[in-house]
């Protein structure tokens, strides 16, 4: 269980998350949403210790993370898929694998843990380009690679930032499906997204991020059934108000 | 047959020499395209294993074993110690890395002088080492071949180890994305240390097995690390194979080229390097991308976030506020701001003659001629984004010119600085076409070999240079047509004093005017001019070309000063001190550039005579003192009521606007002058860039 509460975190003094509050329990997604500068990747970066919270709490399983280093809430059981995927340009499909592989360290309770082995079973595709580097894959074959790396350490969290951006539609129904996938697995899910569809598709819960604060909550359920008033409020948020 | 024969030994000792240095270039190489650490005393770390070494092995096994651990754990813990002190840097650019690993080499180098003597120890190998073999009829030591084989084990471990391992791939990651290896639950901090202490050891190591080729001796650090570094630059980041190749070849025109082209050698390594440099475009660093052009001027855009993370947003707001009512005010406080520190200056040098005694009014004379040198390295490395280690070549120039129109008579002190400006001018146009074509660290390397192989000419052409002996006797310097000559120190100060003021103030205007600005820009967004239809070459090439005429009226001020000129005017390590002073200075600054020679110069010439022998260290100990308590350089000082402020809060803040014109406060306390303001927009191009 992913629990946030008045998060606020910025660059160079600036805020541009100011006390956002989300809980995210196991086995469910919750999406947000915004328009560019809204404050979705710096919400993800102060989640997974890229960037210092200013002021808030992050809990894990009722454990304060938040201030930690990256590493450290990695370990913790935050996994992260970034915008733009970031894989390592010079490493093999395979090398990723090993680097972000860590053994369960006993005690991992009820979860399987994921190995290399169980990862290429979900993303065949990798199995395929094992031995090419990260720089050679295509864009779905990054992500890809980018959900197996964060997979590897057997997260209780996952964090997607824009993962279907730049993706053909028959890949981003994979990711769906994946995400779904995931969430079924008791993974908690917080996926960043500008696109309320894939919000709609896949979360059991939305929530719409204007100029770093929440603007309205709504049930995937409902959105699914009637999209408009998500639609709404992303364009209230476009205005800027 | 017989030709390849007469240089079989040499070639096979090439071999050894290149792969001995393939080991400690594997090292540096290593640290700076994995941990990101410029490592200037890597060849201190070397030192440190040869020493120990040589201290330790008797000429048993057991001795060059116990040797070897000691030697290589030795190396290792002080790579440890070197990331402990590197860490804090992180952002802060690979200039001051170089300051502080260059402070950190010259403090082991006294230290291990103190502990282990100034001579060069002698080195026993075990007794079966210690023999020849026969190599194809020539007889060979047997020490060397078995070098060879440990060489090669050591390079095919350090290879397994980098492509075939977790902690190998670790490595690589984190080169590429640390802030993603963390994500992934590998703490980059970890990798960072174990790279560094993997190239002590490595260092380390090499220095032990190394020890009978390249000896324990105060002359070995400076050997390995500039050996190292050619290589580095030829060879290239993160590419084994193009060091190892660049090593062998290296070792073999060390010795191979020796005995080939004996009257050559001592051109032979800087020339084929500049060769190399030259004639490949975009060499190996520069494909590194990043490595490259951050020397340059990227240390200015990553210290701008530390600035921008000290002031609040408040501020910003504040002063976007303000603005429109600064006016006058503001302008005024501003050029006070900017002119006092001159003043100063000025005030200080202008009391030296009555203040001082003989020796020191001709030490800070000599500082002055320095300083003009310096200067000319912050316009190139500050404004003109090329980093350099050869504007001593112009200095040489400068200075020669002068002493041989003096010994023909010519003494006139105005003729005599236009004509050694003139001549550098002469040099730099000709050398410029090399330089201004790179950018970044393999304009340094460039430059190092343009000044090398200046220094070397000189020592050369003994007919007219006097060679190491260096030229002395001629007349001294007149001030004006049909005045008596500068007879006693102190008119010769004032005269020095004089021409240096003028022109240090020509370049001030220089870089305060239109064409500064362009030059700044080019610096910063280079693509974007050129886009925008300016010819950047051209620039580049008056502002090199500028450089060396300030240079080069350096080089007339030393002949004045101290009425002797010798290679040793000109060689490395005044470079160094020139490009260290400018980054104490704070790069962008020409009075904190004059500040830190004075630093340097106090510190070297006038406290060492307190303490006789250790000028070198003390000098270590300022740049390391330096390079944490003056993280902004001496222009940072400027200001203390608003930290950091020489370079002005970002561009990017929530109004985006230079800060030149912005006010914090009341209005009181102005930023800065114009260069930095251009630093913060081409900051932000940078930034752009970065993210494009």
């Amino acid at each position: 269980m992913l629990e946030l509460e008045g998060l606020t975190a910025g660059y160079h003094g600036g805020t541009v998350l100011h006390g956002v509050d989300l809980t995210v329990p196991p086995g469910t997604v919750h999406a947000v949403v915004g328009h560019n500068g809204a404050g979705k990747s710096t919400l993800v970066h102060s989640v997974a210790g890229l960037l210092r919270p200013t002021a808030g709490s992050v809990r894990l399983d009722g454990t304060e993370v938040a201030g930690r280093a990256a590493h450290r809430i990695a370990r913790a059981g935050v996994g992260l898929v970034p915008q733009g995927r970031r894989v390592f340009a010079g490493l093999t499909v395979e090398e990723h694998l090993r680097l972000s592989y860590r053994a369960p360290s006993g005690g991992a309770g009820s979860v399987p843990s994921w190995t290399p082995a169980r990862v290429l079973e979900l993303l065949p595709r990798l199995a395929e380009r094992r031995g090419h580097r990260g720089a050679d894959l295509s864009g779905g074959e990054q992500q890809m690679l980018a959900l197996a790396r964060a997979l590897l350490s057997t997260p209780r969290v996952l964090l997607l930032d824009e993962p279907t951006e730049g993706l053909a539609p028959v890949l981003v129904r994979q990711i769906h499906e994946l995400i779904g996938a995931l969430a079924g697995d008791g993974i908690a899910v917080l996926l960043v997204s500008p696109s309320p569809s894939l919000a709609a598709s896949c979360a059991d819960e939305i929530s719409v991020l204007t100029s770093g604060r929440i603007t309205t909550r709504l049930s995937g359920s409902s959105a699914r059934e009637d999209p408009a008033p998500l639609h709404e409020a992303l364009s209230l948020s476009r205005t800027g108000t | 047959m017989p030709v390849l024969d007469a240089h079989l030994v040499p070639a096979i000792d090439g071999v050894a020499y290149g792969l001995l240095l393939f080991v400690v270039a594997a090292g540096l190489s290593l640290a700076f395209g994995t941990a990101g650490v410029l490592n200037l005393s890597h060849g201190a770390l070397y030192a440190i294993g040869a020493y120990l070494g040589a201290e330790l092995s008797d000429g048993t096994w057991g001795g060059l074993l116990l040797g070897l651990v000691v030697g290589t754990a030795a190396a290792c813990a002080a790579g440890v110690l070197l990331a402990a002190a590197t860490a804090p840097l992180a952002g802060r650019g690979h200039l001051a890395q170089a300051l502080l690993t260059f402070g950190l080499a010259l403090v082991v180098g006294d230290l291990l002088v103190e502990i282990f003597g100034a001579d060069e120890l002698p080195v026993h190998v075990p007794g079966a080492l210690d023999a020849s073999v026969s190599v194809l009829g020539h007889r060979y030591p047997a020490y060397r071949l078995t070098f060879i084989g440990m060489a090669v084990a050591l390079a095919l471990a350090g290879t397994w180890v980098l492509t075939r391992t977790r902690a190998g791939a670790a490595v690589r990651a984190s080169a590429d994305d640390p802030q993603m290896l963390a994500a992934t639950g590998i703490n980059p901090r970890a990798v960072h240390t174990g790279v560094l202490a993997a190239a002590g050891a490595l260092a380390g190591a090499a220095g032990v097995l190394g020890a009978p080729i390249i000896g324990p001796g105060p002359d070995a650090p400076d050997t390995v690390l500039m050996l190292s570094l050619v290589i580095v630059v030829l060879g290239g980041l993160r590419s084994l194979w193009g060091v190892l190749l660049a090593a062998i070849g290296v070792g073999q025109v060390q010795t191979l080229g020796v005995s080939v082209a004996p009257d050559l050698a001592p051109y032979l390594l800087f020339a084929s390097m500049a060769a190399v440099l030259v004639l490949r475009r975009g060499g190996a660093m520069a494909a590194e991308g990043g490595a490259g052009p951050e020397l340059g001027g990227g240390d200015r855009s990553v210290s701008l976030r530390r600035v921008r993370d000290r002031i609040g947003a408040g501020v910003a707001r504040a002063g976007a506020v303000l603005r429109p009512v600064a006016g006058r005010r503001g302008a005024q406080v501003r050029a006070v701001r900017r002119i006092l520190p001159y003043a100063v200056l000025v005030g200080l040098l202008a009391a030296v003659p009555s203040l001082l005694d003989a020796y020191s009014v001709s030490l800070v004379g000599y500082g002055l001629a320095l300083g003009l040198v310096a200067v000319s390295v912050t316009v190139l490395t500050g404004y003109a984004g090329l980093p350099t280690l050869g504007q001593t070549a112009p200095f040489a120039v400068g200075a020669y010119t002068t002493a041989l129109l003096a010994d023909e008579g010519i003494t006139v002190g105005p003729l005599q600085v236009l004509l050694a400006a003139l001549a550098a001018a002469v040099f730099a146009l000709v050398t410029g076409p090399a330089v201004i074509r790179a950018r970044g660290t393999t304009v340094l390397m460039i430059t190092l070999a343009v000044g090398e192989l200046t220094s070397t000419v000189i020592g050369q052409a003994k007919s007219l240079t006097g060679g190491t002996d260096g030229l002395y006797g001629f007349p001294s310097t007149e001030p004006f047509w049909g005045s008596e000559p500068l007879a006693d120190e102190r008119s010769a100060y004032v005269y020095v004093l004089t021409v240096a003021a003028l022109a240090v103030a020509a370049t001030w205007l220089f870089l305060r005017s239109s064409a500064g600005r362009l030059l700044t820009g080019t610096r910063g967004a280079e693509e974007r001019m050129r886009a925008s239809g300016h010819p950047v070459a051209r620039y580049l090439m008056v502002a090199y070309v500028g450089a060396g005429a300030l240079a080069g009226i350096g080089g007339a001020l030393l002949v004045t000063v101290q009425e002797y000129v010798s290679p040793a005017d000109a060689g490395f390590e005044i470079a160094a001190l020139a490009l260290l002073a400018v980054v104490i200075g704070g790069a962008t600054s020409v009075v904190g550039t004059l500040f830190g020679v004075g630093l340097i110069v106090v510190t070297r010439d006038w406290l060492a005579g307190i303490w006789p022998g250790h000028g070198q260290l003390l000098l270590g100990i300022l740049f390391v003192l330096a390079v944490y308590l003056l993280p902004r350089g001496l222009a940072g000082l400027r200001l203390p009521r608003a930290p950091g402020a020489a370079d002005g809060p970002s561009g990017d803040t929530p109004y985006g606007r230079p800060p030149a014109q912005r006010t914090a406060g009341a209005g009181a306390t102005e930023k800065t002058g114009g260069a930095a303001t251009e630093e913060q927009d081409d900051a932000k191009d940078r930034t752009i860039e970065a993210t494009s």
